[in-house]
């Protein structure tokens, strides 16, 4: 349906706002694993998307570009789906029985496995949260496999996902649409949490490579603020240090180089790690596994955030001018996503007001749109209303000649109007049935065939009339016309119910200035389908349709 | 023409099949046309009132409007015969109307108005917030559509019959 693959497109641009300046391989395969993500099929995707998400960094460019190309190659999309609501519930189940069977295949040391399992359910419900679709129960295993590729990567991905996998478990609701955004945020945030453990190494030498991916590392400090807060808790004043040299070493640098910056991203965190990266990484570690384990609610959550956001605050006010208007870009990115955050979680913890009043009013935390409330109830009526707009978007392809209006009034006057018209329709044609007193004797199961037959073939060898407003207005002076019996009259109301109808299943070629060619095409489709004497009852039709012409076409000029 | 296999258990297919039985009832007992328009509109009712039925019957009570549709056939003809009772029914229109008016102060939708109308339009839309009245005006407009075409057809075909 539109209003799902609307949704998805909106994730996809929030996600490239998200990670503009991210490493250019990275920012390219991210793209577009966040555009086939949400328009592939999953079966396609979670196999590539899955390592894409922390192989990329480690991969090499041609395993991104393999990812990529398999990604494009089912540009299928979940149209067919109906709403989204459905869809959604679907993928949260099917997320959340991932989330069980994830546990199974990872292959780190012990240590590390439940810590990795969570970033894997993290990975994998985001990805099936984007989804949108109710087949994405089969999670290929052959995720896993890929994380072998880099061991040292992946031990470290897994310390600082522990942080994040805590909270999974919150994003993962029945709730539709910010359900599947907030996990995909969680992934997001993931993949820069995994790219910061490489910031605090790659500091620590300079070079070229280096200054790539402090730029990165400053813009995924800035992300992670806004989106992931539980690590900033646990180590604010070391990170507050880095993050101000980290912002300085990005304002430095201002363009965004598109080249294979990930290849580059994995040696510097092979390298880094013997440096000190293993520090840092073992105190967010500890602090990182209390939240896992108790399964984060979302009041501490909050919490942490308020209090990471005030320091940020005092902390993210020095950074230069480059390092804010950067970040800027990225806010609007986050913002949203904030959003969705922040109206998952006020649905669960109830506690919004609060923690996001402060972050407000800084650049970069962000937690709801600017001007936006972000108690419980603004939000539930901000859903409601994507409800609300999604049907009417649905209902503006089924009602014809609705697709140049814009505005629920507007809308709805025209459905009312269309409605209305139906009816009348339906009152005029057994009004119709009434006055011919038809001698069923014949056979009526032969009738009721060909009845179906032709309403088959109708529909299917004619296409539909795209503007079917005149239709309405020609109802309505009719309406008073309507006298039981007296067959010219019906028979004028029959021209008008032929001419509707016929719009109605018939392309209107030149609007009505062919009415009759196409009611004869209607009565010519009749005549070869109903191998009855339908000849007496055809001429006497044609006779109407053209005595009652110039009435009809006068009407027609109104 | 191709034959396409039709399906036979599509909307289209079972509305015309139930209307089209209860046609030929009421047109069974009238062998002479009778041609007062009093006696046309009966019929006229009569056919309509079949229309309606056979369609509400075809959706059966997946639909909030084919359940209030069926329900208000129900008991107007259980009011025409009973008269004595026709008091209890009259007064469980009124309360499904004073409930939906209260459904419709909590919601307070911007697009009131039309909201109204549309519900007015719609069997059985007074008891329904604007999101599922809108699910079921999508769904009616399909059934109208069809009801419209196959009555039209019928038409057509008892033209041709006499």
């Amino acid at each position: 349906m539109d209003v799902g693959e609307k949704d998805k497109f909106e994730l996809e641009k929030r996600n490239e706002n998200g990670i503009n300046y991210q490493g250019s391989g990275m920012s390219a395969a991210w793209q577009f694993a966040g555009g086939g993500n949400l328009t592939s099929t999953p079966m396609s995707l979670v196999p590539s998307d899955n390592p894409l998400v922390i192989g990329s960094s480690s991969g090499s460019a041609s395993m991104v570009d393999s990812f990529c190309s398999n990604l494009w190659e089912h540009p299928s999309n979940s149209q067919s789906l109906g709403f989204c609501d459905i869809n959604v519930q679907n993928g949260a189940s099917s997320s959340n029985a991932m989330g069980i069977t994830k546990g199974g295949p990872a292959s780190m040391s012990s240590s590390i496995d439940r810590q990795f399992d969570m970033a894997w359910n993290a990975a994998s419900s985001m990805l099936k949260g984007g989804m949108f679709l109710p087949n994405a129960t089969g999670i290929l295993p052959q995720s896993p496999s890929q994380l072998p590729a880099d061991s040292a990567f992946i031990e470290r991905a897994a310390k600082f996902s522990s942080f994040n996998g805590g909270s999974f478990s919150e994003m993962v609701n029945p709730f539709g649409i910010p359900e599947s955004m907030a996990v995909y945020n969680r992934g997001v945030g993931l993949m820069q949490g995994t790219q910061n453990v490489f910031a605090i190494g790659g500091l620590k030498s300079v070079s070229g490579v280096e200054s790539q991916k402090s730029k990165l590392i400053a813009t995924e400090t800035s992300g992670d603020a806004c989106l992931k807060t539980e690590n900033r808790a646990t180590q604010e004043s070391p990170h507050k240090n880095e993050r101000r040299s980290e912002s300085l070493v990005w304002s430095n640098e201002e363009a965004r180089q598109e080249n294979g910056g990930s290849g580059n991203e994995s040696n510097e965190a092979e390298s880094s790690d013997g440096v000190g990266g293993q520090d840092e990484p073992s105190a967010l570690h500890s602090t990182g596994c209390e939240p896992s384990a108790k399964g984060v609610s979302s009041k501490k959550r909050r919490r942490s955030i308020q209090d990471v956001e005030t320091d940020q605050a005092k902390g993210s006010q020095s950074p230069v001018d480059a390092a804010k208007d950067g970040a800027e870009n990225q806010q609007k990115g986050d913002r949203d996503q904030s959003t969705v955050m922040n109206k998952t979680t006020t649905k669960h913890g109830k506690q919004g007001s609060q923690a996001s009043d402060p972050p407000k009013e800084e650049y970069i935390h962000v937690r709801a749109r600017r001007g936006q409330a972000t108690n419980s109830h603004s939000l539930a009526e901000r859903v409601r209303r994507e409800k609300i707009s999604e049907r009417m978007k649905f209902l503006q392809d089924l009602v014809p000649g609705c697709s140049k209006v814009t505005g629920k009034a507007v809308m709805l006057d025209e459905i009312i109007n269309y409605v209305q018209s139906l009816q009348r329709q339906v009152e005029f044609l057994s009004m119709k049935l009434a006055t011919v007193n038809p001698r069923l004797d014949c056979n009526i199961e032969g009738l009721l065939e060909k009845d179906i037959f032709k309403s088959r073939a109708g529909p299917s060898a004619l296409g539909f009339s795209p503007d079917l407003s005149v239709c309405y207005t020609l109802l309505h002076p009719s309406q008073p016309g309507l006298v039981p019996g007296g067959l010219p009259v019906m028979g004028n109301n029959a021209d008008f119910m032929r001419r509707t109808l016929g719009s109605h299943f018939t392309p209107m070629a030149g609007g009505f200035k062919e009415p009759n060619q196409l009611s004869n095409a209607w009565e010519d489709e009749l005549h070869s389908a109903v191998q009855m004497n339908y000849g007496a009852g055809a001429p006497s039709n044609s006779q109407e349709v053209n005595g009652s012409q110039p009435s009809g076409h006068a009407e027609v000029e109104l | 023409m191709d034959l396409q296999n039709l399906n036979p258990s599509s909307l289209k297919s079972r509305f015309t099949a139930r209307f089209l039985r209860a046609l030929t009832e009421i047109n069974a007992p009238k062998t002479i046309s009778s041609s007062s328009p009093r006696e046309i509109f009966q019929r006229y009712r009569r056919i309509k009132v079949a229309a309606d039925k056979s369609m509400a019957y075809s959706v059966r009570s997946r639909r909030i409007w084919s359940r209030a549709t069926l329900w208000r056939l129900r008991t107007r003809s259980r009011s025409r015969r009973l008269v004595s009772f026709g008091r209890r029914a009259s007064v469980k229109t009124r309360t499904t109307a004073s409930h939906g008016k209260e459904n419709k102060e909590h919601h307070g939708a911007v697009l009131g108005v039309q909201a109204e109308e549309l519900r007015e339009l719609v069997p059985g839309g007074e008891a329904m917030d604007l999101c599922n009245l809108l699910d079921e005006t999508a769904h009616y407009i399909k059934c109208l559509t069809t009801q419209g075409f196959c009555v039209y057809m019928g038409g057509l075909l008892c033209e041709g019959c006499c």
